[in-house]
């Protein structure tokens, strides 16, 4: 019984399969660039989007606190030209461009090995139109926030 | 003890390694590895395989530079208690071969034992460990942690 079992355990070569991913399907997501490369949020966290402009003239009036994100994710300083702001409005994401909204692309986990700060960064991988996305988590960046680190306010 | 059985063996560095065949999911020929901002060294970012997501891990820091990578290595190692799956870079021919598996008589880093085929010994890669050692946050980003 041990051999029988012990033999099931060598499954052969180039047949076996990896385990299934775990896939599941994300809600409507806001595709934006920074720092080059492209990056998703869901876009029932977005209170709305700015320009550069419309927040230098709103600037005497309520403004959210920003980060730099490609410059936290370890992309050096990005270019902000639009700012993601996150509900309930308090918080914004600065970065080079919002592209569109993609409806519900496939999404799987962040593999266990990456096990550092980018498991707070992201919720896990969109696999749309043959790119891998990491959707942000917002709620990480909505306390990274909260807590000043990294604002880009002057 | 003495085990026979079925081994795939690879080029990693400058030396051949071998890895038990029911730890080997596949062999991938050079595919797009997507890549994001993340904190780990050695990991290059990921392939996509059936709808899902396999991690490419970089020996290279290991066992020293490898030429252009000609395939990649899908195995499952132990990693924080559960298995993983994984995607080696590597350069040179893989081969599947029959053989024996015997203890080291001493310990090497990375070399959980020896295969004997063909008149040779290949050394038998511990992943485990190599997983483990490689697979770390980097120090600019540890410090944050």
């Amino acid at each position: 019984m041990a051999d029988a079992m012990k033999e099931n355990e060598r499954r052969p070569l180039f047949v076996s399969r990896p385990s299934k991913a775990v896939v599941a399907t994300a809600g409507p997501v806001i595709l934006f660039t920074a720092g080059g490369m492209r990056f998703a949020v869901e876009a029932n966290e977005v209170e709305e989007i700015r320009d550069r402009d419309d927040r230098a003239a709103i600037r005497k009036l309520k403004e959210p606190e920003s980060i730099d994100f490609a410059q936290h994710v370890g992309l050096g300083a990005g270019k902000l030209e639009r700012f993601v702001v996150l509900k309930p409005g308090e918080c914004s994401l600065g970065v080079t461009d919002v592209e569109r909204m993609a409806s519900l692309p496939r999404m799987v986990p962040l593999p266990r090995v990456f096990l550092g700060a980018e498991r707070q960064w992201y919720r896990g991988l969109l696999l749309l139109e043959n790119e891998v996305i990491p959707l942000v988590r917002t709620e990480y960046w909505r306390k990274r926030l909260a807590k000043g680190t990294g604002a880009t306010n002057e | 003890m003495n085990d026979t059985t079925r081994f795939v063996t690879f080029p990693l560095g400058d030396e051949r390694y071998a890895l038990d065949s029911s730890q080997v999911a596949e062999l991938v020929m050079p595919s797009r590895v997507y890549s994001f901002p993340h904190t780990m060294q050695s990991l290059e970012g990921v392939l996509v395989r059936r709808g899902g997501v396999i991690p490419v891990c970089d020996l290279r820091g290991a066992f020293g530079k490898n030429a252009e990578r000609n395939l990649y290595v899908v195995a499952r190692c132990h990693f924080e208690g559960r298995v993983e799956t994984v995607a080696i870079p590597v350069s040179g021919d893989c081969e599947l071969v029959q053989g024996e598996r015997t203890e080291s008589p001493e310990e090497v880093t990375f070399v959980a034992g020896l295969l004997r085929t063909g008149g040779k010994t290949v050394p038998l890669l511990d992943l485990d460990k190599v997983v483990a050692h490689c697979i770390q946050p980097a120090l600019q980003w540890e410090a944050n942690r």
